[in-house]
């Protein structure tokens, strides 16, 4: 069964159109949303979400569509900003909560806490940003959820809490009912992560496949700009040119035999197609 | 809906520490005091503000946007100001009324209608201002919500101003029944404010 399934999403705004996306994300996987900011990521999470309405086009959470508030008790959300109030600390945050989802667990919540350091009394509006964001982790994750939704929950994270944090959506993923869409910009932090990767540009899909695809079908091929004139124009999906040469995204499959085509990275692709795309 | 609960206790606790304060001295003055009305209803006005209070607060630390994540409905996110208005404000009114009624027992006198008419004016008094300016704060925030509640309340002045110029005058009864009136008309208004606050919030963006 797919977590989450989404068909022809549309959603306008002055300025700003989320067009006709279509993204689906199998149990057990961990999508990456990419796209720089302004591209739509966090729109498209708060329509998951039923935060903001959508003007076209299905979302199935768990196969299924409408009453969104039984979906969110198996969603757990890391929004980019955590909303918990800054009086409250995280003891009163585990009562909030404990009454809040059905299943909640205290235990769990507790363990959440000593391992990432948090501290229960100390109220919220005293957390550096990355404490804050590992209480909205715990609050998340501690509800059994089968499906997290994190909302550039790594940005502005030190690299060490950062590491910390995929460390814990990492383990969340060995179990096979446990699903990830995880929407950033720093597209390391996905690379490592991600079993899918989506690529979001001005409110358009630019792609939607499976990582290991990608590396495998993509390539960086280092060449001189003659040569790269010969190729068929459809095996070139963007170049780079400098005064060494040209540094071209192509389709490995569509490159003549002989031609040293290296390995490309998810950070390179998205920045050819951002700016191909233009 | 009772995580929405505790958590509004929780800050009704931290931030409105000052109103619980305030509550207790007028109640004990109205008490001790002379027979000023003003110490009796007062109570139940600040203890009308706390819902408006925690709309401000939870759009500040953006809890408005973090609930839109949790399991409750828009209907709940809603309910849930409202009814913790109901609790501070009867906890308010039920001291104002056992304040007004020791009073009256302590000048060696308990009068029915007097109790009626204190109650009946508490009521409205405690109900008026939540029921008007909650639904602009649901359906366009907190700031923007307050600023339409002004526009609407100088609107409601100049047409009493207006219609007073051409000699329309409103009088009240004096029926025995008049604050029992009042007083439910005030009730059907508190519960038609929240059914419009979850209409408006159910179609507001977060």
């Amino acid at each position: 069964m797919n977590a989450l399934e989404i068909k022809n999403l549309y959603k306008s705004y002055s300025g700003f159109k989320l067009e006709n996306l279509s993204l689906t994300l199998p149990s057990g996987c961990i999508l990456g949303l990419i796209g720089e900011n302004g591209a739509g990521k966090s729109t498209t999470v708060k329509l998951i979400l039923d935060m903001v309405r959508k003007d076209g086009g299905t979302i199935k959470i768990f196969g299924k569509e409408g009453d969104i508030r039984l979906s969110k008790q198996e969603i757990g959300v890391v929004p980019d900003e955590v909303g918990i109030p800054e009086c409250l600390t995280a003891a009163q945050v585990g009562k909030i909560m404990r009454r809040s989802f059905d299943n909640w667990d205290s235990i769990a919540y507790g363990a959440f806490l000593k391992k990432l350091d948090i501290p229960s009394g100390k109220p919220f509006r005293e957390f550096s940003r990355g404490m804050k964001m590992k209480l909205g982790i715990a609050v998340a994750m501690s509800h059994r959820p089968k499906l997290l939704i994190l909302d550039e929950a790594t940005s502005g994270l030190d690299p060490v809490v950062r590491d910390e944090v995929l460390e814990i959506f990492s383990e969340f993923t060995r179990d096979e009912g446990h699903s990830v869409l995880i929407s950033s910009h720093i597209v390391s932090d996905l690379e490592k992560l991600c079993d899918y990767i989506a690529f979001l540009h001005k409110g358009r899909l630019l792609l939607c496949e499976e990582k290991d695809v990608l590396t495998e079908k993509y390539g960086l091929l280092q060449c001189a700009p003659e040569e790269l004139s010969r190729l068929d124009k459809s095996a070139v999906k963007g170049k780079r040119v400098s005064p060494y040469g040209v540094q071209a995204l192509v389709l490995r499959d569509a490159i003549p035999r002989g031609m040293r085509v290296s390995r490309v990275s998810i950070e390179e692709l998205f920045v050819f197609m951002v700016k191909e795309a233009g | 809906m009772k995580g929405l609960l505790i958590k509004d206790f929780y800050m009704t606790a931290r931030y409105c520490r000052a109103f619980l304060l305030i509550v207790a001295v007028f109640i004990a003055v109205s008490f001790f005091g002379d027979d000023n009305i003003f110490f009796i209803v007062y109570p139940v006005m600040i203890a009308s503000v706390i819902p408006m209070t925690l709309i401000s607060y939870d759009e500040r630390d953006k809890w408005t946007q973090y609930s839109g994540t949790l399991p409750y409905t828009r209907a709940q996110l809603v309910s849930s100001k409202y009814l913790i208005g109901l609790i501070f404000g009867s906890a308010a009114f039920v001291l104002s009324v056992a304040a007004s009624v020791s009073r009256m027992l302590a000048n060696g006198y308990f009068s029915l209608t007097e109790l009626s008419v204190i109650s009946a004016v508490l009521l409205v008094l405690g109900l008026i201002g939540p029921s008007l300016i909650l639904p602009f704060a649901f359906k366009y925030g907190a700031e923007k919500g307050r600023i339409a509640f002004y526009i609407m309340i100088g609107i409601i002045c100049a047409a009493g101003v207006l219609l007073s110029g051409l000699g329309f005058n409103a009088v009240m009864p004096e029926s025995p029944w008049a604050p029992a009136v009042t007083a439910a008309a005030a009730v059907l208004l508190y519960a038609a404010s929240w059914r419009l606050s979850v209409a408006f919030y159910k179609k507001r963006e977060l």
